[in-house]
């Protein structure tokens, strides 16, 4: 696992012998729009990153939680829900100082839901889609009973669905009056990408 | 009807009067029977034909009337030609399911027996904000049938289910308490 002390590794890429080049890696180097980001596990010395995206309103707008207000709270959720999570990682940028988080859920044995978060001193440069785009192109090798990848976003979050749409999700309808976000009943918009679809 | 009583004797009809919808018993057992040894009934639904009288009698004791809400769908003769149920998904949203025996189908009685149903559930659950229903993507019949009662093609969720061992596609339908009925 990368440090965050390790400052001195080369800016060359050939030469970042402290992190590890795995082919998500690889792909976020070659591909990526105008950041470069890499995925890696989060941890609780993440926890600091974590709270700048955590107590955003902004952020958390149309997230099932409430923006966090305390470091206790923060560490909680990392010991928690983060660690034991099946497939959580923590969305990087060069200096791998963690600035948002995205995770593949199995919601039974053949689908798994795809969410992510990102601070937004960070919205709008293609992150969020990149970040997407490698999960979408390695989750079916890493979990391969899952025939379904799926995202259901608020009607309002059309930034959110044009993430989805860049990267070659199908958006299937709308599902009216489909969950309950923060005491509101939510229409929601479903997207689906299969191991058979192609990445835009 | 109170929810919490698993057997309410109170029989509905439809507006029409052509099905009334009951409570399943034990006695309905070779009714029941009709539908659920029939392979192209059992086609899309979840279990496999039923092989004895049995095994009826024993899913009938131990799957229908142990269910939250079921009903048989009864013609004038008060005999089931099938049933209706709704499940419940999470606190605000149910999912509705039928069954009819294949000689009644192609008459309107799933479309009036869906539409029934629907309308009670709203009356007595009020807290329920949506009503839905997924359909195979070959079930044309069944699609028809959620349609003539006006509930929403949403959308067809692919590879969303597994149904006897297959990943099936699957349409999503909607009808909510804001939303006007079809005749």
């Amino acid at each position: 696992m990368p440090s965050k002390e390790t400052n001195v590794q080369e800016n060359s890429k050939e030469s970042s012998s402290e992190m590890e080049i795995d082919s998500c890696t690889l792909k976020a180097m070659i591909s990526s729009p105008s950041e470069k980001i890499h995925l890696r596990p989060m941890t609780l010395s993440d926890i600091d990153d974590f709270m700048v995206w955590a107590t955003d309103v902004n952020v958390t707008r149309f997230c099932t939680w409430e923006p966090y207000t305390s470091r206790e709270a923060g560490i909680a959720f990392i010991n928690n829900f983060v660690l034991p999570h099946p497939w959580l990682r923590a969305i990087c940028l060069d200096d791998d100082y963690a600035i948002g988080s995205i995770s593949v859920t199995p919601v039974d044995s053949i689908r798994g839901e795809i969410g992510y978060v990102i601070g937004s001193k960070y919205w709008g440069k293609g992150i969020a889609t990149e970040a997407v785009r490698l999960v979408a192109a390695e989750i079916f090798k890493e979990m391969p009973e899952m025939e379904r990848l799926e995202a259901l976003v608020d009607v309002d979050n059309v930034g959110s669905q044009k993430v989805l749409e860049k990267v070659g999700f199908v958006r299937e309808g709308v599902m009216r009056k489909f969950m309950c976000l923060k005491g509101n009943v939510r229409d929601m918009v479903m997207f689906s990408f299969l191991p058979s679809d192609s990445l835009l | 009807m109170d929810l919490n009583e698993t057997q309410p004797t109170v029989v509905v009809s439809s507006p029409s009067g052509r099905i009334s919808l009951r409570p399943m018993t034990l006695s309905d057992v070779d009714d029941y029977m009709v539908w659920a040894t029939d392979a192209e009934v059992a086609r899309f639904c979840s279990w496999e034909p039923c092989t004895s009288r049995e095994e009826a009698i024993k899913y009938i004791t131990d799957s229908v009337l142990t269910h939250p809400w079921l009903r048989a769908i009864c013609l004038e003769d008060d005999r089931p030609i099938g049933y209706i149920l709704i499940m419940p998904v999470d606190k605000i949203r149910k999912e509705i399911g039928y069954v009819l025996a294949r000689k009644y189908w192609g008459n309107g009685f799933a479309t009036e027996a869906v539409r029934l149903v629907t309308a009670e559930v709203f009356k007595e659950m009020p807290e329920v904000e949506r009503v839905e229903a997924l359909v195979d993507v070959e079930n044309v019949g069944s699609q028809r049938v959620l349609e003539k009662v006006g509930f929403t093609r949403e959308g067809v969720m692919r590879k969303f289910i597994v149904m006897k061992g297959s990943v099936r596609d699957m349409v999503m339908f909607s009808f909510l308490p804001s939303d006007p009925f079809r005749y």
